[in-house]
């Protein structure tokens, strides 16, 4: 039972790895809080039901699809919101207003459009594409689906570290998660970059929506608030600012809740937040952040 | 002078008393029912679908004229007043206190469910005002000392599991395992099953909670698989119902017996979620409109019921509409046998109803706290038939349709 949940608790804490990055993201580079995480994350689920049930569209499609539309999506986002929000006095806070009405405005066009009902896409449909319900790994039995969803989510961490380590654009996000003031003096369009940021948060959110079902079960309007909130906690647990530290607490998340899952099942939600408490107490900054802001 | 104004300010106060007196037995305009609802959170789903039932039974009576008010021998509408609880209990007990002390409502619904039910028991008590109940059937809400709440539909929770664990004892199964969902709606039922299968001498290999927003239940399935069980029972709301029937088909696990709770009320929502596969051969508590009954002596029977549900609202009614509509009924009944225009006068007259009115939702009966005990949840199991699913109730004895599949092919 300890082997199955460390090692389902890996693939688990990769997706939240995904979950968190687009908001890890987002706040490195802008120093923003996107509480409207969440609802991207249902955005992304949303689209993947609806390209499915009209076009028959496997979720494996729907990726550069959802990728594609968030990005530009995210893109013009920046321009509407962001400038005028980092040139106030205090942008944490406005954002954290700002982002909660986006976010209650996209839960309310989702339910006015399509209802309050739960979605799902056939939790067997990856099992039906590679002629195999489920796979083995060191003797234990998983369902293909989170092989799928663990593949991506390394896939998506891949390419956002060659987007930071080895392309201009993620230098450019480097200096500017670095000192956005000396980035501008440096001749970086800091507004330029931090929109293509933005619109790859929104992405990454958008592809959590999209493996959601698998992971996280049906999607429904309202179940951002609490993506987000799991989305923060994953952040601070492993570096606030930093994207690639997300992976991190994602994976301290998934393996706590499968370990509570097993051993104290109905204390299950408690420990993340008891790991929350204490890494805010001995590193505010995260496991492996630097101290990107004094709190 | 002094007694010339003291004689005045007599007939004064004489008068106003006395036409005070005389107003509080006019009969109002309308009869002011008050409700909540919500159009958001992990509740809307459920508690729109009731709120909608409810709507049909006021545009229904207040289209023969309003209901018939027997304390004042005539036919008053009925006006609805709601407001948006947004599945939130702290936005539910303000707008509970709004509609008592603000909206002076004669009569109080509650929202859906056990959780935004739980904060109207104690206002309505405090106030002194009757809660008409739908499906709020935590059974901490029934005590002797408040005579304030009756509940419509379902028995409380509690009850739920007797035909079912009656069904397990005969078919003789001997290894359980149960999971539930933290919350007293889930738990009542966990205990109740977990008492009665102990005492028949069932081995219970696995019985933990799991908190209620739980979305994955795969290595919960795993857990459950190691302990090899004959029958894995597991109570939740709706959301942890679709998430473990689908992590169920996705684990490629098979069990004897799985039971679930929605599907017996929410069929289409689960269906649609989850598909026919992972229902098939699953158990489940059938409700209406899964359970038919058309031989009422209060309201409409089923047929006509979803015949004039779809042409108000174009859709097909689910055990929640007929939960709100049936709400709607008692009220009416209610209002129709009580001699006096009071809280506990209405609930005098439930009293005298309980056990005599037969509704589409089946036997109203209460017991001295409020509590459902006239209708009773069989047992139905879901079989292919075609593309689709048939369901057959399993039992009891009386209500059988079909024997039970088990194991589960």
């Amino acid at each position: 039972m300890l082997s199955y949940a460390l090692i389902g608790g890996i693939m688990y804490g990769l997706y939240f790895g995904l979950v968190g990055m687009g908001l890890n993201l987002i706040f490195g580079v802008m120093r923003i809080i996107n509480l409207a995480h969440g609802d991207f994350i249902m955005l992304g689920a949303f689209l993947t039901y609806w390209l499915y049930y009209l076009f028959g569209f496997n979720p494996l499609i729907v990726i550069p699809i959802s990728i594609f539309v968030f990005l530009v999506f995210g893109f013009l986002m920046y321009y509407i919101f962001v400038p005028k929000l980092l040139h106030s006095k205090d942008p944490e806070m406005l954002s954290f207003i700002l982002f909660f009405g986006v976010s209650q405005v996209i839960e309310a066009i989702i339910i006015l459009f399509f209802g309050n009902n739960q979605i799902s896409v056939p939790s067997t449909i990856f099992a039906k594409l590679f002629k195999v319900s489920t796979f083995t790994l060191f003797g234990n039995t998983f369902p293909i689906s989170w092989l799928v969803v663990s593949i991506v989510c390394i896939a998506t961490f891949a390419v956002i570290y060659v987007y930071f380590f080895h392309t201009k654009l993620g230098y450019a996000t480097r200096a500017i998660m670095a000192n956005r003031h000396e980035a501008l003096v440096s001749g970086i369009d800091v507004n330029k970059v931090s929109a293509i940021a933005f619109g790859v948060g929104i992405a990454a959110a958008s592809l959590a929506g999209v493996m959601g079902f698998f992971m996280i079960g049906a999607a429904f309007p309202s179940m951002g608030t609490d993506l987000t909130t799991i989305s923060f906690t994953i952040i601070v647990l492993g570096a606030l600012g930093n994207p690639l530290g997300t992976v991190i607490g994602g994976l301290i998340y998934g393996v706590a809740i499968m370990l509570m899952q097993t051993y104290f099942s109905s204390w299950t939600n408690v420990l993340p937040y008891l790991l929350l408490i204490f890494v805010i107490l001995i590193k505010p900054e995260g496991l492996l952040g630097k101290a990107v802001r004094n709190v | 002078m002094r007694k010339f104004s003291a004689l005045i300010v007599f007939l004064f106060l004489f008068v106003v008393g006395f036409s005070g007196i005389a107003m509080s037995k006019e009969a109002p305009k309308y009869i002011k029912v008050g409700t909540l609802y919500a159009s958001s959170g992990p509740f809307a789903k459920p508690s729109t679908a009731e709120f909608k039932g409810l709507n049909f039974w006021v545009h229904y009576v207040n289209s023969k004229g309003g209901v018939y008010v027997k304390a004042f021998h005539k036919r008053i509408p009925v006006k609805l007043v709601a407001y948006d609880d947004q599945s939130s209990t702290a936005t539910a007990t303000t707008l509970y206190n709004q509609l008592i002390t603000q909206d002076h409502v004669d009569m109080l619904v509650a929202d859906f469910g056990s959780v935004l039910t739980s904060v109207a028991v104690p206002l309505a008590k405090v106030h002194k005002i009757l809660l008409f109940d739908v499906t709020g059937t935590g059974s901490k809400f029934f005590t002797p000392d408040n005579p304030y709440i009756v509940l419509c539909s379902l028995p409380t929770s509690g009850r739920w599991p007797y035909t079912l664990a009656d069904f397990i004892i005969s078919e003789k199964i001997n290894r359980i395992a149960i999971v539930y969902s933290s919350n007293d709606f889930d738990q009542s039922q966990a205990v109740t099953l977990h008492n009665k299968l102990k005492k028949a001498g069932v081995d219970i290999v696995y019985y933990h909670a799991v908190p209620s927003n739980t979305s994955n239940y795969s290595i919960i399935l795993h857990n459950i698989k190691a302990k090899n069980p004959n029958a894995v029972i597991e109570f939740g709301y709706p959301n942890n119902d679709i998430a473990f029937l689908q992590n169920l088909e996705s684990s490629g696990l098979k069990f004897n017996m799985v039971f679930t709770v929605f599907p017996g009320q929410l069929f289409k929502l689960l269906k649609a979620n989850v598909g026919v596969k992972a229902l098939s051969y699953g158990y489940t508590y059938p409700t209406p409109p899964l359970l038919r009954y058309n031989k009422v002596n209060l309201g409409m029977g089923i047929d006509k019921f979803e015949k004039e549900f779809k042409k108000y609202s174009g859709k097909t009614p689910n055990f929640l509409n007929i939960a709100g509509y049936n709400a709607g009924l008692i009220m009416q009944k209610t209002l129709e046998t009580s001699k006096k225009f009071d809280q506990l006068a209405f609930r005098k007259a439930i009293n005298e109803f309980s056990g005599k009115a037969f509704t589409l939702d089946g036997l109203f009966k209460v017991n001295k706290e409020g509590a459902q005990i006239g209708e009773m949840l069989p047992v139905a199991q879901f079989v292919p038939q075609g593309q689709g699913l048939k369901m057959n109730i399993v039992y009891p004895p009386s209500m059988k349709t079909a024997k039970a599949v088990y194991p589960a092919p």
